[in-house]
């Protein structure tokens, strides 16, 4: 008789347990879409043409708004486009979420049982919300 | 050698707040710190209060912070220290009764709320329940826990909110859930995955560097966070 495998049924979801994977997968998913954004534009032309602070910029936020000083002759080709608003409204949708969900966490662990900590859940929550909306909004307008 | 113990007192029917009292302890390096405190009880200060029994790293009740790390006072040589200066404080987080003596209730709250005992409504063999030694192994290293709370009160986590069960609790839930022969794996991880369960924990590590029983406490509750997830207990 070695290791007789046991299985106990799946629990449901909860927010901890979904928070606690969504901070994982998020953590992974943004170094990977700024990995993607500084290999694309090493691929459009960024060692000759920016600089290292511009470059992270656009890595981790790809706005055209970010390289249009540096030495790109046109962004409009190949830097603004459908693809990069996509890119930014999922950067931003990660990290805003991961961050607030850290700071959800900060309540959770030091605010005790009282009326301070449904109130600062759901100030949280209108934060979140409106600059999740604010910076789509800017995204899709700039 | 000259040995100045310098320790974190407090009085409830004397003292507003706690204090430090300094004591010249004459020690050999071999001596452990709950010596030290003995002979400071037993020849220079008879109010000191602090928790002792076997002494011999068994019974969990001499956890203290020993130079800013919590300890067992019995397991501790001043040898090991590599200071003459012992710096002696009352465990973190939980309310201080006198001197070094803290209320400890609230940390067996949470060590019962996770069913810290066999369960098995099946049946029983008419020999015993059969276990092989890889199944044992599956959580010897939880076996080893003494409740002493070194690991409990040096988590921040617990710091911050008292109601976190606490890596002492999870570690004696991982005992049972890994148990091939208990049967309450299930209503055990549903009680962990709870708000104040497993997911308090942000992988701080103090609590393995606390325990004085060398359990992989992180990893046994990373564990008890993959049977959740998985619902697999192998």
């Amino acid at each position: 008789m070695l290791l007789r495998s046991r299985q106990v049924p799946q629990l449901g979801w909860n927010l901890e347990y979904i928070m606690w994977i969504f901070m994982r997968i998020s953590g992974l998913a943004m170094a990977f879409l700024g990995a993607t954004g500084m290999a694309l534009a090493f691929l459009m032309g960024a060692r000759t043409q920016m600089d290292l602070p511009t470059l992270m910029r656009w890595s981790f936020f790809p706005n055209p708004n970010h390289v249009v000083n540096s030495n790109i002759p046109d962004v409009t080709q190949g830097w603004a486009n459908g693809f990069w608003q996509v890119m930014e409204i999922l950067i931003i949708s990660f990290a805003a979420t991961h961050g607030f969900n850290g700071v959800r966490m900060v309540i959770e662990d030091y605010i005790d049982h009282s009326l301070w900590r449904p109130f600062l859940r759901g100030v949280l929550f209108a934060l979140w919300l409106f600059s999740l909306l604010v910076a789509i909004y800017v995204i899709l307008a700039s | 050698m000259q040995v100045t113990v310098k320790i974190l007192r407090y009085n409830p029917e004397k003292d507003e707040k706690q204090h430090y009292e300094s004591y010249q302890v004459e020690a050999d390096p071999t001596d452990r710190v709950l010596d030290l405190l003995e002979k400071i009880k037993g020849y220079q200060d008879g109010t000191l209060a602090f928790r002792r029994s076997c002494a011999h790293g068994i019974c969990g009740s001499c956890a203290m912070r020993i130079n800013g790390r919590n300890r067992l006072a019995c397991k501790t040589l001043v040898q090991d220290l590599n200071t003459t200066k012992i710096t002696v404080e009352p465990l973190l987080g939980l309310r201080v009764i006198k001197d070094l003596v803290v209320d400890m209730e609230i940390f067996f709250e949470h060590y019962r709320a996770v069913k810290p005992y066999f369960v098995n409504d099946e049946p029983p063999p008419e020999k015993e329940r059969l276990q092989s030694p890889e199944e044992r192994e599956r959580f010897d290293d939880t076996t080893k826990c003494i409740l002493c709370g070194a690991c409990t009160t040096s988590c921040p986590s617990f710091w911050a909110n008292r109601n976190y069960l606490g890596p002492a609790a999870i570690v004696a839930a991982h005992r049972f859930i890994f148990d091939s022969r208990d049967r309450a794996a299930a209503e055990r991880l549903k009680i962990l995955s709870d708000h104040f369960g497993v997911y308090h924990c942000h992988t701080i590590y103090n609590c393995t560097d606390a325990c004085p029983r060398g359990i992989q406490v992180t990893k046994a509750i990373g564990e008890v966070k993959k049977a959740i997830m998985t619902g697999s207990l192998d």
